[in-house]
């Protein structure tokens, strides 16, 4: 339940500003299933040409509320720190076994911990050592154009200069990995359309929260 | 049977005795068996069931310890981080996850600790495996672990051995690899069921024996238990049977166990059945024990009482035995109240009448017919004494003096008993009595003592035909050169008193009275008038006009006043009148 609340209300959260800029989409498209259904919470990125490394790229920020990583799910472009502010009023124990970024921010509340810098492109899962059913991902992609797709699985890719691009898609259940998914497309004037159809392994079982959110 | 039919009374009283209380104490000792051991037996099978039910908890329990030791030792953070290190090639570090292994093995108390990556490969293994670097997906419960990435159980074999293997996902926060732990089902595991159940419990397939309470040298059987065939298929796994070990038998029960080997693997739970017995044949001892001094008892009582029994009766057939060998003195003496003793005194009343009547008859067989002493035998005949008129017959033979000086004394015998026996013969024609011989007479009774009403003409009858037999004797006698005999015959009708004479061992019947020296001087008289036949006038007034009657005289006789008249007898004509009989 939790699960599908969350992204929904996170892709919510992300639209409000694209509606306000009223930017031109340069790219619309969808990602479905084998089943031809639209994945939510998939990302469509701009795999090539990447982005120049930046050094003043803005700050993220995975907050951890009521025991839980919020957003759950944060694609970021590679080089951007990323905060964990915990505002729970019990410590947290940040931790990624990730080969893309393994680091560890032991028991500490509050914005206690220092930033994080993720330097390569890839998957990050992070946990906390304390709490097991705490998770989320920190999606580390190569370039500042992606998008995340809604409850129907459309997205839009706006502001993006004409010129030749490869797009890949990624989800948490892909069984194809993201190089695998890539489409060319020839960004104009008009928008560009481009469907992804990713082939999803069954959710795996995780440790259960079990009401956990309501103790201290 | 032919024995039975040959055996004495008193050896067949004792044979059904014996046979009947040794039927009763082998019906009880069969039924005690039949009861008692069914009893034991079930008894034993329901504690090997539950024993099967002991162990099957004991594996969930150890299962369900398995599993939270894994999921507490996989949520180590320490744990998660050595496991992460083989998703950086560069510091991977097999050792160190190696040593952990060990580390979890002492803190869990387990025989073995396996960790995988996230797809089923060994990264390192305590003790040491050369799986390391291999594939365990295939393997339970690590299959089902990754099926479902959730925790799962399994009891499978490892070099040889039998474990219960836990396989639980350790999370980072993804699964980055699987936790093992294993615990051996060995020979102490059998020992501590052994020791909560006190049933003997050995975990085997038909290929071998894994772990068992029963030493090693002690196995063999147990396979064979297993491969033999159960005696009811549709309950083949549940079914008990019966295995001998050192000599002692014991009931074994077969329980399937879940678990993936190459064969089904079985749980065998045995008690002893010759223990569970040993309360019954105690029992049985006893009851034989006590049953046989029972029939040791019964017999001896069974051998007194056909003692007392049969006693008697013996007594009474040896006392049969003197009766058959004539000896009619011989009394039985049975002492009590009871049908034996009056059987006694039956015997006796009948040897004591016995003896009376060969008494009598040996009184009367002598000298009166069979008629005549069967008469007198049966009672018809009193014998008290009583007056009775007779007649009254003597016989002398004439000249007998000369002869007998002239004879040789076996000739002269020989003579007299050649007379006798026709002069007998012609009395008893008649139904007289020969009362004695009186060396060469013969003295005969006619009326007595079986009343006769015609007994005067019987005597004169008796008389003539006595003399007709002499005529035919005489025409023997000539003709071998031997002298003729004459003969006198006498017979008087009067009253006597008859009756038994005589002291008790020679009492006999006899008559007394005037008539009988009477008689006997009438016979004297046939001498002087040389007459053959000569009656009284009673006797002659008596007769019928058959008889021809020859001279008459009146003499005197000597012991009496008045003279006698007396008649001769010459002849009986030829046409008899009807005479009554008897």
């Amino acid at each position: 339940m939790c699960r599908h609340v969350l992204p929904t209300l996170f892709l919510v959260l992300l639209g409000l500003p694209l509606e306000v800029r009223a930017a031109v989409p340069a790219v619309t498209g969808s990602v479905t299933g084998i089943d031809g259904k639209g994945i939510a919470g998939a990302v469509v990125f701009v795999q090539a040409p990447a982005a120049a490394p930046g050094r003043d790229r803005p700050g993220q920020v995975v907050d951890q509320v009521q025991k839980t990583f919020l957003p759950g799910l944060l694609p970021i472009v590679v080089g951007t720190s990323v905060r964990f502010p915990n505002h729970d009023q019990i410590h947290h124990h940040v931790y990624s076994f990730s080969p893309a970024k393994t680091f560890e921010l032991p028991l500490y509340k509050g914005e206690a911990a220092p930033a994080v810098l993720f330097d390569k492109v890839g998957v990050v899962k992070i946990g906390c050592n304390i709490h097991d059913w705490m998770s989320g991902i920190i999606l580390v992609l190569p370039s500042t154009h992606f998008a995340v797709t809604d409850a129907e699985g459309r997205f839009v890719l706006e502001d993006l200069p004409s010129g030749a691009y490869t797009l890949a898609a990624w989800h948490e259940l892909s069984k194809v990995k993201p190089e695998d998914t890539s489409q060319s497309v020839q960004v104009g004037k008009d928008p560009a359309a481009v469907s992804f159809r990713l082939p999803l392994s069954a959710a795996r079982p995780r440790p259960a929260m079990h009401g956990a959110r309501a103790e201290p | 049977m032919r024995w039975w039919s040959r055996s004495s009374l008193r050896s067949r009283i004792f044979v059904a005795f014996s046979a009947l209380i040794l039927t009763v104490l082998l019906a009880t000792l069969g039924s005690i068996q039949l009861v008692v051991g069914h009893q034991a037996v079930r008894t034993l099978g329901r504690d090997l069931r539950t024993t099967g039910q002991v162990f099957e908890t004991m594996l969930k329990e150890r299962a369900a310890r398995l599993q939270t030791n894994s999921t507490l030792l996989a949520g180590d953070f320490a744990l998660k981080r050595v496991f992460a290190t083989h998703f950086d090639p560069d510091s991977y570090d097999s050792d160190t996850l190696a040593s952990a292994g060990l580390s979890y093995r002492q803190r869990a108390g387990v025989q073995l600790v396996w960790m995988t990556d996230e797809a089923g490969t060994m990264l390192a293994a305590s003790p040491a495996s050369t799986r390391i670097g291999q594939s365990l997906a295939a393997l339970p419960p690590l299959r089902q672990a990754l099926d479902g990435q959730a925790a799962a159980t399994a009891i499978v074999e490892v070099d040889h051995k039998l474990f219960q293997i836990v396989a639980v996902p350790v999370f980072g926060p993804d699964v980055i690899g699987y936790l093992m732990l294993g615990q051996a089902i060995d020979d102490s595991v059998a020992a501590l069921l052994k020791q909560d159940t006190h049933s003997d419990v050995t975990f085997l397939t038909t290929a071998r024996v894994y772990a068992s309470s029963w030493s090693t040298a002690d196995r063999d059987p147990l396979l064979a238990a297993l491969s033999q065939p159960s005696e009811d298929p549709g309950t083949t796994q549940q079914s008990t049977q019966l295995v001998e070990i050192r000599g002692e038998r014991f009931l074994s029960l077969v329980l399937p166990v879940s678990a993936h080997l190459s064969l089904p693997l079985h749980a065998l739970v045995q008690g002893s059945y010759d223990k569970a017995l040993a309360p019954l044949h105690a029992l049985q001892r006893q009851i034989a024990a006590v049953g046989a001094v029972g029939l040791l008892l019964a017999l001896m009582t069974g051998i007194v009482l056909s003692g007392n029994m049969t006693g008697p009766v013996r007594s009474l057939v040896a006392a049969m035995h003197h009766v058959l060998r004539g000896n009619l003195h011989h009394r039985t003496h049975i002492e009590g109240s009871d049908e034996l003793r009056f059987l006694g005194r039956s015997f006796n009343e009948m040897a004591a009448g016995l003896e009376d009547r060969e008494r009598i008859k040996a009184t009367f067989g002598r000298f009166v017919s069979r008629d005549v002493a069967e008469a007198v035998l049966s009672g018809r005949i009193p014998l008290a004494g009583e007056r009775l008129e007779v007649s009254i017959l003597f016989q002398d033979i004439r000249g007998f003096t000369a002869l007998s000086e002239q004879l040789e004394p076996a000739r002269l015998l020989g003579l007299l008993n050649q007379f006798f026996t026709e002069a007998v013969a012609a009395v008893e024609a008649e139904g007289g009595m020969v009362k004695q011989f009186t060396g060469d007479g013969v003295m005969a009774l006619f009326g007595a003592p079986q009343a006769q009403a015609d007994h005067a003409e019987r005597a004169v009858c008796a008389a003539l035909g006595m003399v007709a037999r002499l005529a035919d004797l005489n025409a023997v006698l000539r003709s071998q050169g031997a002298p003729s005999l004459r003969i006198g015959i006498g017979i008087h009708t009067g009253e006597v008193v008859a009756g038994l004479i005589g002291p008790d061992e020679r009492v006999e019947y006899g008559v007394v009275g005037e008539a009988v020296n009477l008689a006997s001087r009438i016979e004297a008289l046939t001498k002087e008038l040389a007459a053959v036949i000569l009656v009284s006038n009673e006797v002659a007034t008596r007769l019928g006009p058959q008889f021809v009657l020859g001279r008459s005289a009146l003499l005197s006789v000597k012991g009496r006043g008045q003279p006698v008249r007396v008649v001769e007898v010459l002849a009986r004509s030829a046409v008899e009148p009807a005479r009554s009989p008897g």
